[in-house]
């Protein structure tokens, strides 16, 4: 083929000629445009004013601040280092050793996506806190090692790490599960065949074949942990983190300048590992799915390799049941710990009481959330996968900050970028509102508009995630069929595309609702009287030492999101029959 | 004319940007083509050649860089695929597995909001064409490969487009299916008599199917033509080589007389034609002869060559022989009823005339 210099390609004619795509792809940008990137310009350019810049040089030069810093990379280091050793713990036992009980350990593994924020870490503190039954009930002391000043207790770097590596380490398992699964049995039959044995093949072939997907995992593992609001506020004692700090300025002291000054100082390293991760190391994988594996994995079956790999995972499994055993039982209990007598007044406070109105709320606001993201995740998939137009990879990373952003930055953002209506002055009209105010007293809707939003910003990017990977493994040629048959852009979608990224679809619609109902970084400043948030109202019974009422929450919360996912599962259906159909199909 | 003229290409050339900005790539360069109604012509070449995008600009799937695109009269080059008025078999099959057999073949039908009862018929009527009547039912992984190509073709016949599009559609057959498949396609569009455009790299599977062939080259037509146009008079040195097997032998004019040339090949003079050509005696030429062209005799008077290898077929015997410098592979397409050559001996080649054939002389030069 001759390559010519020039180029002489008209992008823009696709676009025109299909003015359903032209319309829904102004659509979707307009709400990237709005929902994300509005706000962290706003956090961005707060940052930067006069005030901004001198508290800047005052904020990287002072020790204390110094030390916030360098807590909050050492707690990411910390967690993504012991979440992605659980995780491949996990995956490698799952997939390559004989044991009992594996359904077992799968499920345990996939509980904490429906952890509650804080509830993990009041369990900690219920257990293994200075009056932790375990640690003072069982052992009689206050301290994990030593005594007095040097007293080391729950709080602080190490509980942080435990609680945050447990809450997190699902997103590692899933992934090295995964890869493990693709990776052709052929390749350890092959190492076998030449000799090796299986430790040198785990070292030689197993591992170096997973290291995009433990990089992988530790990144994202790092981003979560140092956005992570929840567990550090409750958790932290005296390690504060930037997430924390950015809180306090905030929610203590009215000072959004420091939070948004503060905010850059965090998104520095989220937004540069979070690109490393998307861009780089996700790109270097070695694992080529193939569709089905040639043979049969081979597990290991030697009782020296077996025993000790499941003791292990079934400490980490029996400590996520303490946990959230004392989640449940602290619900039905006046002071556990304290007063072990069975009670119902915690559930009557969050059913009947105070909590209901938040219950209600979180709920509906959640439910809104959910299609919307589920929706635009799959538009956005199907956009990027499929159609060329200019500013396809901007589009797919602009979706992408929703998460890769942390919650505390995001919440800024839109404290303030949207405090005020937003608007232009037309000629001979006067004031025109393009976007009302959403956020604060007097918001509109109460500031409910701001939350949900801020649910589906921080929700379709898994969404787009499982999209994008289901679509890019179904033959284009099956959508192409459609239009050859007369079908239009959107009857094809609706029609053909949907139906086949249905589990997908429900994944992230599952992902979304949980999501959405269990967050509270991103929204804890933008609740207002009238529109209460079960998260934040559980931060401030945990703050309030309330941990029966605290749990109670929990507990309905988790109840919540269970139900809902089994409604979503039974109205969209099972996942089976779509995978089961492409198979033949492509 | 205008009447017989279905199709129309008009200097079509699609060009792409190549990944990273670093340059553009002539995929479709300056294609002209004109395809009658009912006509079956068939995009030939080898992966790379530009035929499946040529096919895909027709489809409406790419817009051309530059060029028009005609369909019955219409200029169709910017009208988006979902309104032209063609279907395509895909080369995967691109059934939808979210649905069954009948509601695969319906969906385009009742993209056109046809009636429930007419949409039935046909439905029934296009199933029934391919041999699938009573599979409605079946979704598109209970069924055959075969099968699923089946429902393919039935998915795009229902239509009754004016264009019938096949890319690649029997590349995915084991051998056996695909040479029957092959046959069933050839009868049904002779019976239809739907104005169709075959992409494939098989030459063997153009040859089968096709009024005519385009051989297609790095994005450019090397020749057009019937399928024995193309294997006994080839344009280029490429289309000799693409279609069937070639030798080409360097050869001097002797004598030119109207349409008979005689040319000197390995000393026997041979006399051809000149196909409308004007050589003159003692130019340099390129023949191509094919391999069935060649015979091996035991006659001492003959140009004596080496026999290097010999393979029994079954159905012939293929020679590789030395003649000179050159390697030449001679076919024996009846082995019952001449002698078997074994390998190592030294027997005399003899050259069929009308078997030979001149390549233009600008080919030559340009692509030796």
């Amino acid at each position: 083929m001759a390559v010519l210099p020039q180029q002489v390609i008209k992008p823009a004619r696709r676009v025109i000629r299909d003015p359903i795509l032209a319309i829904t792809l102004v659509v979707i940008v307009l709400f990237v445009g709005v929902s994300i990137i509005l706000p962290i310009f706003a956090m961005v350019r707060e940052s930067l004013s006069e005030q901004g810049l001198s508290l800047f040089s005052r904020y990287l030069s002072e020790t204390s601040y110094q030390t916030i810093i360098s807590n909050t990379v050492i707690l990411g280091l910390a967690v993504a280092t012991l979440g992605t050793l659980i995780g491949f713990l996990f995956a490698y036992v799952q997939v390559k050793v004989r044991v009992p009980f594996k359904r077992f350990m799968h499920i345990l593994a996939l509980v904490p996506i429906i952890s509650p924020p804080f509830a993990l870490a009041s369990a900690l503190i219920i257990l293994f806190g200075r009056n932790g039954m375990i640690l003072r009930g069982i052992f009689g002391t206050r301290c994990l090692w030593g005594s007095g000043r040097t007293c080391n207790d729950i709080y602080g770097l190490d509980g942080l790490t435990i609680v945050l590596a447990l809450s997190l380490f699902t997103v590692a398992y899933l992934n090295l599960k995964g890869m493990l699964e693709a990776l052709d049995p052929a390749l350890d039959e092959a190492a076998t065949n030449l000799g090796g044995s299986k430790w040198h093949i785990f070292r030689t072939v197993t591992v170096p074949m997973l290291v995009p997907g433990i990089a992988s995992s530790f990144l994202l593992l790092f981003v979560e942990a140092i956005a992570d609001l929840g567990n550090p506020l409750v958790l932290g004692g005296n390690y504060e983190v930037l997430a924390t700090r950015i809180y306090i300025s905030v929610i203590g002291m009215y000072d959004t300048t420091a939070a948004a000054v503060l905010s850059v100082v965090l998104l520095v390293p989220s937004l540069t590992v979070f690109i490393v991760q998307r861009y780089w190391i996700s790109r270097a994988t070695v694992v080529s799915v193939t569709g089905k594996p040639s043979g049969t994995p081979q597990q290991i079956t030697h009782p020296l390799v077996c025993l000790p790999l499941f003791v292990l995972v079934m400490a980490v499994c029996l400590l996520i049941i303490l946990l959230y055993a004392t989640i449940f039982v602290g619900a039905f209990t006046n002071v556990l710990g304290v007063d072990n007598t069975f009670t119902l007044k915690n559930f009557d406070f969050v059913i009947n009481g105070y909590g209901s109105e938040a219950m209600v709320d979180t709920t509906t606001l959640s439910a809104l959330a959910t299609p919307l993201a589920g929706i635009i995740g799959m538009i956005i998939a199907f956009l990027v996968v499929r159609k060329s137009f200019a500013g396809r990879a901007a589009l797919d990373f602009a979706a992408m900050l929703g998460i890769a952003v942390p919650g505390t930055i995001l919440g800024i953002g839109y404290l303030l970028m949207f405090n005020n209506d937003i608007q232009i002055m037309l000629p001979g009209i006067g004031p025109v509102t393009l976007i009302p105010k959403l956020t604060g007293g007097r918001a509109i809707f109460a500031g409910a508009a701001a939350i949900v939003l801020v649910y589906v910003v921080r929700s379709v990017p898994a969404a787009l995630r499982s999209g994008v990977a289901l679509l890019t493994q179904i033959d284009p040629a099956i959508e192409e069929a459609s239009t050859s048959l007369g079908a239009n852009s959107e009857q094809t979608f609706r029609h053909i595309t949907l139906p086949l990224i249905r589990p997908a679809f429900l994944s992230g619609l599952i992902f979304a609702f949980a999501r959405s109902m269990t967050t509270i970084s991103a929204i804890v400043f933008l609740t207002t009287p009238q529109t209460r948030i079960m998260t934040a109202q559980i931060l401030n019974e945990v703050e309030n030492g309330r941990f029966g009422n605290a749990f109670a929450y929990c507990v309905i919360l988790i109840l919540i999101v269970l139900l809902t996912i089994g409604i979503l599962y039974a109205a969209v259906g099972s996942t089976s029959g779509a995978d089961r159909g492409l198979e033949g199909g492509a | 004319m205008a009447a017989t003229e279905s199709l129309v290409l008009n200097d079509v050339t699609k060009i792409f940007q190549q990944r990273g900005g670093a340059g553009v790539v002539k995929a479709v360069d300056r294609v002209s083509l004109t395809i009658r109604k009912g006509e079956f012509v068939t995009l030939l070449g080898p992966s790379g050649c530009g035929k499946t995008t040529t096919l895909r600009l027709i489809a409406g799937f790419e817009m051309p860089s530059s060029g028009r695109i005609v369909l019955d009269g219409t200029d169709i080059t910017y009208q988006p695929p979902n309104k032209r008025d063609m279907a395509m078999v895909f080369q995967s099959y691109a059934l939808f597995p979210h649905m069954n057999v009948f509601d695969n073949v319906a969906y385009g039908l009742r993209i056109r909001k046809l009636s429930r009862s007419d949409i039935q018929t046909r439905v029934e009527n296009a199933l029934a064409l391919v041999g699938l009547s009573g599979l409605g039912n079946r979704k598109p992984n209970q069924l055959s490969g075969g099968q699923q190509q089946r429902v393919a073709l039935a998915r795009a016949l229902v239509m009754e487009p004016q264009v019938l599009l096949f890319d690649e559609p029997l590349s995915n057959l084991d051998a056996k299916l695909r040479v029957q498949m092959r046959g069933e396609i050839h009868a049904l569009q002779r019976r239809l008599n739907i104005t169709s455009v075959y992409v494939t790299h098989d030459q063997v599977e153009a040859m089968a199917l096709s009024d005519r062939i385009v051989v297609m080259n790095a994005g450019r037509i090397e020749q057009i033509g019937t399928p024995d146009e193309i294997y006994r008079r080839p344009n280029t040195r490429f289309v000799a080589d693409f279609i069937g097997r070639a030798n080409f032998i360097d050869t001097t004019v002797v004598q030119a007389q109207g349409e008979r040339v005689t040319v000197e090949l390995f000393g026997t003079r041979v006399e051809l034609q000149s196909n409308g050509r004007s050589v003159k005696p003692g130019e340099r030429q390129t023949a191509v002869v094919r391999p069935e062209g060649l015979k091996l005799r035991a006659d001492p008077t003959l140009e004596q060559v080496l026999i290097e290898q010999a393979m029994y077929l079954g159905s012939e015997i293929e020679y590789i022989v030395r003649a000179g410098d050159q390697r030449l592979v001679v076919v024996d397409s009846d082995p019952r009823t001449s002698q078997i050559f074994p390998e190592g001996e030294t027997v005399g080649l003899d050259i069929i005339g009308e078997a030979v054939h001149l390549l233009p002389p600008e080919e030559t030069s340009a692509r030796a």
